[in-house]
């Protein structure tokens, strides 16, 4: 028995049963947005409660990182494919929504290939859209919270169901957002965790045969 | 999504005439703070905006004022902004107040019903109402400029030439930006004696 197999047998003291309760629409405001095809939902009832979330903040004619940052969200989107619009979900919110009609919004997921399953553009009144924006990206720094140019800055990763908010420069590598997105998960169970643990001994007996120590992973 | 008027304009409703004494309205704004009230030395501190036609003056205010001896944000209660419709000698106390056009007027009086509406729907943009407050001053100050430069702002932006935000716990920042702005706007400032709405 190795070190990473002993330590995996023990159950660990804690386990929550049942997830922290999440703070709801008294945290998460339930405005009416309009989605990129023109739907009205709700933010809270039908954008978060009970979901996996990424959320970044955009508009259709920002001439800086906007492009970018969109390119680099379609190759998370590839990378979790088979999860999105299923138990993950992508929302792009408009920050500037006088500007970004739906159609608006459509014609710049069109542009960067982002029309995508599980993928929606938002917009909405400013007044939702800001109360949104304080509430998720919030940085308790008036200066840079008020700063529109600092929208690119985060992507904010929530699983509602088990009240868990992490976030992650959207601009890191492909790597480093999956696994702030991982960090998101479900808890997994005893059994999932210890095939996991598994699978990863497995990768690190491979590369100490191949290089005589621990490289990657 | 709604189109978005020119905010260099006043309103097409604000402008036009409500009653035959309507074009001899008279705008203001005034940013009004004390120190010292609560525990934390900070106190009531709010701009509000005022219109004045004829003998009535129609007052907006919105910020942080004592209730129950505690700080609450929202609509300043009359009794509150009445305290300083003149102006006091005391040190602990603040009035600054410029006469303003219809448009600063309207987007002014646009900033204080969307944090009054803020407010009430428990819709805040911090957990803290202290920089709620800051906020909305800035707001309300620097939109003052949008157009053109009506009065000496300083600048509030928590970078290293602005001692104020450096210095000074939030709760006590719009005080203390206020009377920084009334030194920088002496000249600007409107004295109860030209003040049509200090009896009100």
């Amino acid at each position: 028995m190795n070190r990473r197999e002993l330590f995996s047998n023990f159950r660990p003291v804690w386990v929550p049963d049942e997830p922290i309760a999440s703070c709801g629409s008294e945290l998460y405001p339930n405005a009416v947005l309009q989605t990129h095809d023109g739907r009205s939902v709700r933010f809270y009832d039908d954008l978060l409660k009970g979901k996996q979330v990424v959320i970044n903040m955009m508009y259709a004619n920002c001439e800086s990182l906007c492009s970018t940052v969109t390119s680099s969200l379609v190759k998370v989107h590839d990378a979790l494919k088979a999860r999105m619009g299923r138990d993950l979900h992508m929302y792009s919110i408009s920050i500037k929504p006088e500007e970004d009609t739906p159609a608006a919004l459509k014609s710049f997921a069109e542009m960067h290939n982002a029309l995508l399953p599980g993928w929606t553009f938002l917009t909405g009144d400013a007044y939702d859209i800001d109360t949104i924006r304080f509430r998720l990206f919030r940085m308790n720094h008036i200066k840079l919270d008020t700063d529109l140019n600092s929208h690119t800055a985060m992507l904010r990763i929530i699983n509602e169901t088990t009240n868990t908010w992490t976030c992650v420069p959207p601009l890191a590598s492909l790597y480093t957002v999956l696994q702030h997105i991982s960090w998101a998960d479900p808890p997994k169970s005893l059994e999932e965790r210890l095939e996991d643990n598994k699978r990863l001994q497995q990768q690190i007996d491979k590369e100490v045969r191949q290089y005589g120590y621990r490289k990657i992973v | 999504m709604t189109p978005v008027a020119d905010p260099c304009q006043p309103d097409a409703a604000s402008a036009a005439p409500a009653a035959p004494t309507a074009g001899s309205s008279r705008y203001f704004v005034v940013l009004a703070g004390r120190s010292g009230v609560f525990y934390d030395m900070g106190g009531p501190a709010f701009p509000m905006v005022i219109k004045v036609t004829g003998g009535h003056a129609q007052v907006e205010a919105v910020g942080i004022y004592a209730a129950s001896g505690r700080p609450a944000f929202g609509p300043v209660p009359a009794a509150v902004y009445r305290e300083f419709m003149k102006e006091s000698r005391r040190a602990s106390d603040v009035v600054l107040r410029l006469e303003i056009d219809a448009a600063q007027y309207e987007r002014s009086a646009r900033i204080l019903r969307t944090w009054d509406r803020r407010a009430r729907e428990g819709a805040l943009l911090y957990p803290e109402i202290a920089m709620d407050n800051i906020l909305l001053a800035k707001q309300v100050t620097e939109g003052l400029n949008q157009c053109k430069e009506h009065l000496t702002l300083y600048t509030l932006d928590w970078g290293l030439e602005d001692q104020i935000s450096e210095a000074t716990p939030p709760s006590t920042i719009p005080f203390k930006y206020f009377k920084e702005l009334r030194r920088l706007n002496e000249s600007r400032h409107v004295p109860d004696a030209s003040f049509p709405a200090r009896h009100y």
